[in-house]
């Protein structure tokens, strides 16, 4: 712990750790200091002068040690012939500040006076006039007038594009550097700068695409004028008609929170709609960020190609149906089929949707086959046992620390968990990369483990074996309460392992955390990877407490709580070989992703889905439900470390649509099951009341907020920058086994078989810009979503005659799919990248052999 | 492409630093003195050349005034007008210089050989009226000298373009 010092702010004494930063004290203590440039995420600049105060020192003796005492036994104070910045300050003892004097009040008038000297007077059209920290502070303590002729403003260009989701305003740009700092310091992308100097200093961009940063949103909200607005928000409307309903990002597994800001609207004919999306403080989770999938995502809700009606097919037409009937034919197939029914939930259905699935599941026979799509990862027991500890945050891993990112392009998977992995080994954290390929992370890694595709497990388990070789197994823990252990070390025994010193470094950390992606595996290699890290962290005690565990980087945005839910990939799989003769699909799109998948259903003789669109699997339908999007519904998701968290209805209904579990609890009423219940709030209660990890997660629990650090919002706008204060609730995370004090932990050996590589094997990869089954409708983004492409080796390419940038052909079993080459040296020669979710056409969600080829003319 | 052209010199600059990065300033210089400008292809060439985004090239060239990121005449003239020069009559030489060349202030002549611009100090007062012609000084001037100077760079440059039909 730091020491603990008193510093004197306006005459009051003050108890704050040494070496904190000096407005981010005041703040806390209540004392405001307005800033520009300095942002409490980033390190300060000193640019904007904004933070003057008076700064004294007490002068002390330096004989005695004791405070030197003026005539009256007060403490002398050497005070700075001049105002200071506070933000380039540090507390130490015997700091003492005024804010409030005329001195300092003359100094930000001035400053600000400065600041205002060529700002265009454009307010009333700007799109951060309302929640402007410039126009905020200049009410406070700026000048009344303008000592300047307006036509002495220095006039520059108004609509400068920095790509295509960001516009400047050259004009208003105070250059206070906010923007660039985020992009250089914290996300490690340097595709913003200053060009020029002086009064003419200007943010440019050249990198390719413009603004080439998977954050760039983020600039907007921290942004202290209106410089920098998105294209998706920019003239859309005024921020004070704006209603803020809290939500949960439905893409990826880190479960953003996000504010949807909403207004009645003209476009919608009065009604209710989302304007835009920005982050919501949630210091446990995303912190202020998000990334601009997240925010420039949600225009799907209000897509035109949204399923309006129910639909039953009639011969080769769809009729539109009510719901009534809908619910009645759907309930008469599954009585029909029973038990030889496939059930299928989709990667970002709600708990309240899964739960309600899961009853109907029970209604319809004896074998309950909960599937989940996609059907990629699994090990759901590594996770319960071995789970990130509860009160896991990146952010507060340091130097004792290790993260090691596996099988996973982090970025593309889970961008914010990778910015915050990445600002983590800025500070010192031990951050491991293993993969078999190069991804964006290594460069910020303090070892990478590079193995070839297939060997994943093996890697994790020699790190189990180098934990036993180094005698650095937990006895006390393992002893007490873990069972297996011996088969365990018995199968360790002359394990190889690959990267001893990047395991050591694992190894010697205090805190371990291992995130394990699925890139390269098949289900079965995932389970057992997954295992593998369980065995280690056991083996090792990096479990049971903060910052310590096994995080998937799950393919979905409520994948953990389809798991929690008894909804299994592994039964997917399953389903897939031995195909029922009914399927029914919840807000998945099998068919259009895999084309094993969209073989089974093709042949199926009975297809139900729910979805939002007419994907390739609801083509295949017999009878389509219209779901509802995140937007127009209420629920929870549960992310990849586990934490149930709520989000809330932000806009009306498209058509009919239904949310999901509304559906699900009519057909299973006409199956003879309960009346369904009136809110996800009661569906919830029931939740809590049969699953015994989810007792805790009522909703006035997962509603519960406290105040954070730093403050957003508000009042403290230019501060924390437009991030919304959270009132939607941090959510609640599960315990693990590990962390429940009278479960045992269970280890065992695990099965490192390699899958044979004959020929060229197909990698699907994730990319975080796909054509999704929401994601592609989103326009706004369409330009950052690639043409399809593979990946390959230049050896692999020059032996099939294919040359970069060629069209070529990826042949998988019947189907064959176009796609563009691209050739380098980086990708491990013998495979194919394959990206997912980036053609029209079915690909592959699991490795296989495949053939690449040219296209016969 | 400068990488294929001036390979050694290139490797000459990144052995003087410890990363890439830190020659950036030296490959502008490269690039300008190639191509006498630096177009953005240019300042992309010199980027991946020391392996960061090209705005970051941008960004330097932008910031020094002794890189130049529009098209200058071969001959690129740069005369300080600031005070103490001024005293000894650079801008009374700045204005005849302009009015001989026939262009305005910062720009270049017709048949693209010549710019002229005003600079700020380039401690040579006691010497002024001064310029530098392609970073190198000519001091002690009068129109007289520089009318010579002028008419053997023009003289010398013609020499280099190729007849037509050539």
């Amino acid at each position: 712990m730091a020491d603990i010092v008193t510093i004197t702010i306006d005459g009051q004494d003050f108890q704050v750790p040494a070496g904190t930063n000096l407005v981010d004290a005041a703040k806390m203590l209540g004392t405001d200091i307005p800033v520009f440039c300095y942002h409490p995420k980033m390190e300060p600049v000193g640019m904007c002068r904004m933070c003057l105060v008076e700064l004294g020192s007490i002068s002390v003796n330096r004989e005695t040690g004791e405070p030197d005492l003026d005539e009256n036994g007060e403490p002398v104070v050497r005070w700075f012939p001049k105002l200071q910045t506070a933000c380039t300050q540090k507390t130490y003892e015997g700091m003492v500040i005024r804010t409030t004097t005329e001195k300092v009040v003359a100094g930000r008038d001035d400053i600000l006076e400065f600041i205002l000297t060529s700002h265009p007077l454009d307010c009333p059209v700007c799109d951060k006039g309302g929640e402007c920290p410039l126009q905020n502070l200049t009410m406070a303590y700026g000048p009344g007038q303008s000592r300047f002729v307006f036509t002495d403003k220095l006039n520059l260009d108004k609509h400068v594009p920095l790509g295509e989701l960001i516009y400047l305003d050259r004009e208003r740009c105070i250059q206070c550097a906010r923007c660039v700092r985020f992009c250089d310091e914290l996300v490690g992308d340097d595709v913003l700068a200053f060009h020029e100097r002086g009064r003419r200093l200007q943010i440019v961009t050249i990198s390719d695409p413009p603004f080439d940063t998977k954050f760039s949103g983020n600039t907007t909200d921290i942004c202290p004028v209106g410089a920098l607005t998105t294209t998706d928000f920019r003239f859309g409307a005024r921020p004070w008609e704006l209603d803020e309903v809290p939500t949960i990002c439905p893409y990826c597994p880190v479960g953003c929170n996000l504010s949807a800001s909403t207004r009645l609207d003209r476009d919608t004919g009065g009604k209710k709609i989302i304007k835009r999306i920005m982050p919501r403080q949630n210091e446990e989770v995303n912190e202020i960020w998000i990334c601009d999938k997240g925010r420039f995502g949600h225009h799907h809700s209000r897509s035109t190609e949204r399923i309006l009606h129910p639909m039953i097919r009639k011969g080769d037409e769809l009729v539109t149906v009510d719901w009534a009937t809908a619910y009645a034919e759907v309930a008469a197939r599954l009585k029909k089929y029973g038990d030889r029914t496939g059930f299928v939930a989709g990667p970002a259905l709600s708990n309240e949707d899964l739960w309600e699935l899961r009853k109907l599941t029970r209604l319809v026979g004896e074998q309950r086959q909960r599937g989940l799509w996609p059907a990629t990862m699994s090990g759901i027991e590594a996770i319960a046992q071995a789970g990130a500890g509860v009160g896991t945050r990146v952010q507060d891993m340091g130097p004792g620390g290790a993260i090691l990112v596996i099988a996973s392009d982090f970025e593309e998977e889970a961008p914010i968990w990778w910015l915050q992995v990445k600002q983590a080994a800025d500070r010192g954290v031990k951050v491991v990369v293993a993969n078999a390929r190069g991804t964006k992370l290594d460069k910020y890694a303090a070892a990478t483990m590079p193995y070839a595709y297939g060997d994943a497990v093996a890697v994790m388990n020699g790190l189990a074996a180098r934990a036993r070789s180094r005698k650095k197994i937990a006895r006390s823990l393992v002893e007490s309460r873990v069972d297996g252990m011996d088969a365990l070390i018995d199968s360790l025994k002359g394990v190889k392992v690959p990267h001893p010193e990047a395991a050591d470094l694992l190894l010697d950390a205090d805190d371990l955390l291992i995130f394990a992606g699925g890139e390269g595996l098949t289900l079965a290699q995932h389970g057992e990877l997954m295992q593998a890290a369980a065995n280690l962290l056991i083996l090792t005690a990096h479990v049971g407490r903060p910052n310590n565990g096994l995080v998937a980087v799950w393919p979905g945005a409520n994948v953990q709580g389809a798991m929690d839910m008894g909804f299994s990939a592994e039964t997917t799989a399953a389903l897939l070989d031995d195909p029922p003769p009914m399927w029914f699909i919840a807000e998945a799109d099998p068919a259009g992703e895999d084309v094993r998948a969209a073989e089974v259903i093709a042949n199926a003789e009975c297809v139900v889905v729910t979805s939002l669109f007419m994907t390739e699997t609801a083509q295949q339908a017999d009878i389509i439900l219209p779901g509802q999007s995140f937007a127009e519904r209420d629920g929870t998701f549960t992310n990849g470390m586990r934490r149930v968290q709520r989000f809330y209805t932000a806009q009306g209904p498209i058509g009919d649509s239904l949310p999901d579990w509304k559906i699900f609890a009519h057909i299973g009423r006409q199956m003879g099951g309960d009346q369904p219940r009136i809110s996800t709030g009661l569906v919830m209660r029931e939740i809590t009341e049969k699953v015994f990890r989810y007792a805790d997660m009522g909703y006035p629990n997962l509603a519960r907020v406290e105040k954070q650090f730093p403050d957003v919002g508000g009042d403290d706008l230019y501060y924390g920058g437009t991030a919304y204060t959270n009132t939607g609730g941090l959510g609640v995370q599960w315990k693990t086994n590990a962390e429940h004090e009278q479960h045992r932990l269970t280890v065992r050996p695990v099965n490192v078989d390699s899958f044979a590589a004959d020929g060229l094997q197909l990698i699907p990869v994730r990319v975080l810009y796909d054509r999704g089954m929401w994601f592609r409708v989103s326009d706004v983004m369409d330009q950052r979503v690639p043409a399809p492409y593979v990946e390959l080796n230049e050896a692999d390419a020059a032996g099939l005659g294919i040359a970069d940038g060629e069209q070529i052909a990826v042949v998988l079993g019947e189907r064959t799919v176009e796609v563009r080459a691209r050739v380098n040296g980086k990708t491990p020669a013998g495979y194919a990248l394959l990206p997912m979710r980036l053609s029209d056409a079915p690909t592959l969600t699991v490795p296989a052999a495949g053939v690449v080829q040219k296209i016969e003319e | 492409m400068l990488a294929d052209k001036y390979a050694d010199r290139i490797e000459e600059i990144f052995a003087k630093y410890p990363d890439k990065r830190s020659g950036i300033m030296d490959l502008l210089y490269l690039a300008q003195e190639e191509y006498g400008w630096l177009s953005e292809d240019a300042l992309r060439e010199v980027a991946a050349l020391c392996d960061v985004d090209p705005t970051q090239a941008q960004s330097i060239a932008g910031f020094y005034t002794m890189f130049s990121e529009k098209p200058k005449g071969k001959y690129w003239l740069q005369v300080c007008t600031d005070l103490p020069c001024a005293l000894r009559g650079a801008d009374q030489f700045y204005r005849e210089l302009c009015e001989y060349l026939g262009v305005e202030d910062g720009g270049t002549t017709g048949d693209g050989l010549f710019t002229v611009e005003q600079v700020m100090c380039l401690a040579a007062c006691d010497r002024a009226p001064m310029l530098q012609c392609n970073f190198h000084y000519y001091e002690n001037l009068d129109m007289e000298t520089i009318k010579a100077l002028i008419e053997q760079w023009r003289a010398r440059a013609l020499e280099e373009v190729p007849e037509p039909g050539e």
